[in-house]
């Protein structure tokens, strides 16, 4: 049967993909869709939580944690499209996207 | 049943999070992002949470992966190289910091001993998560809060792309 551990492995294994992502790419907006996977691993495993070390008397959970998830989703969201806004003004500017390349705080 | 769901979006989420993570064309990492996230919500709704699957399925499938799409569409398809070889000094760290991970886990896991998954009546969740966002003694004040910030989101967002129409970005 499915239980608890199999989320939280499975959680941690899509966030260790994430993190690869974020170190080894070098186009921000691929680190922008790591960090995008990471955050749903954590999402994945705050879900798990809820459901199986939340239960309440009558067997039903409350969804707190669901709770938790739905802020994350629009706080992602919100980083996305800062984000991408900045990403596209750095490539208006510098005609690169490339990390290695933006290694100053001003020009 | 419940078994089979979970194994197969699990299996699309790794799958979708592996080719995300290395393969050479951006646009195929996109749709690979698209796969993660899927899966991601098949998941939920193993667990019960169906309001946020479908949430899942509206907001990031349906739009982050099309930001993504257009921000690629106004940038540069190159996807650079992967930078593998300066994170290999990395790798022991990362292992301890894993190692460490498992042990919380191992903690985790022996509280929830027993407690399996036991769902094939799905019942709507979006009544109580509804309750929960606009009671004082819940999540009213974040709730507020995710608002203020989402306003800022939209300023800053038009401001910085009206500074770059301009042409006077050091305004």
């Amino acid at each position: 049967m499915i239980g608890l551990e199999h989320y939280l492995y499975l959680s941690g294994v899509v966030f260790t993909l994430g993190l690869c992502g974020v170190m080894m790419r070098r186009n921000v907006i691929l680190v922008l869709m790591g960090v995008e996977i990471m955050l749903n691993a954590a999402n994945l495993a705050l879900v798990a939580f809820n459901k199986f070390m939340l239960p309440g008397a009558d067997g039903t959970v409350a969804p707190d944690g669901q709770v938790f998830v739905f802020f994350t989703i629009a706080v992602a969201a919100a980083e996305v499209a800062v984000a991408l806004v900045i990403a596209v003004a750095l490539f208006r500017r510098l005609d690169t996207v490339n990390v290695d390349d933006v290694a100053n705080l001003r020009w | 049943m419940l078994d089979f769901m979970f194994v197969f979006f699990a299996a699309i989420a790794l799958a979708g999070g592996l080719v995300m993570a290395f393969h050479q064309s951006i646009v195929h990492s996109a749709f690979a992002l698209v796969a993660v996230l899927f899966g991601v919500a098949g998941l939920y709704w193993t667990l019960g949470a169906d309001l946020l699957g479908a949430t899942q399925i509206l907001l990031y499938v349906g739009g982050v992966t099309i930001l993504l799409l257009f921000a690629v569409m106004l940038s540069t398809r190159d996807a650079g190289r992967l930078a593998i070889g300066r994170y290999i000094l990395m790798a022991p760290v990362l292992g301890l910091l894993g190692a460490g991970l498992l042990r919380v886990y191992q903690g985790v896991i022996a509280i929830s001993e027993g407690r399996e998954l036991t769902l094939l009546e799905p019942e709507p969740t979006s009544d109580a998560i509804g309750q929960l966002f606009v009671d004082p003694h819940g999540f009213l004040l974040p709730f507020e809060v995710l608002s203020v910030l989402l306003l800022v989101v939209l300023v800053g967002a038009v401001t910085v792309a009206r500074q770059q129409q301009e042409g006077t970005p050091d305004a």
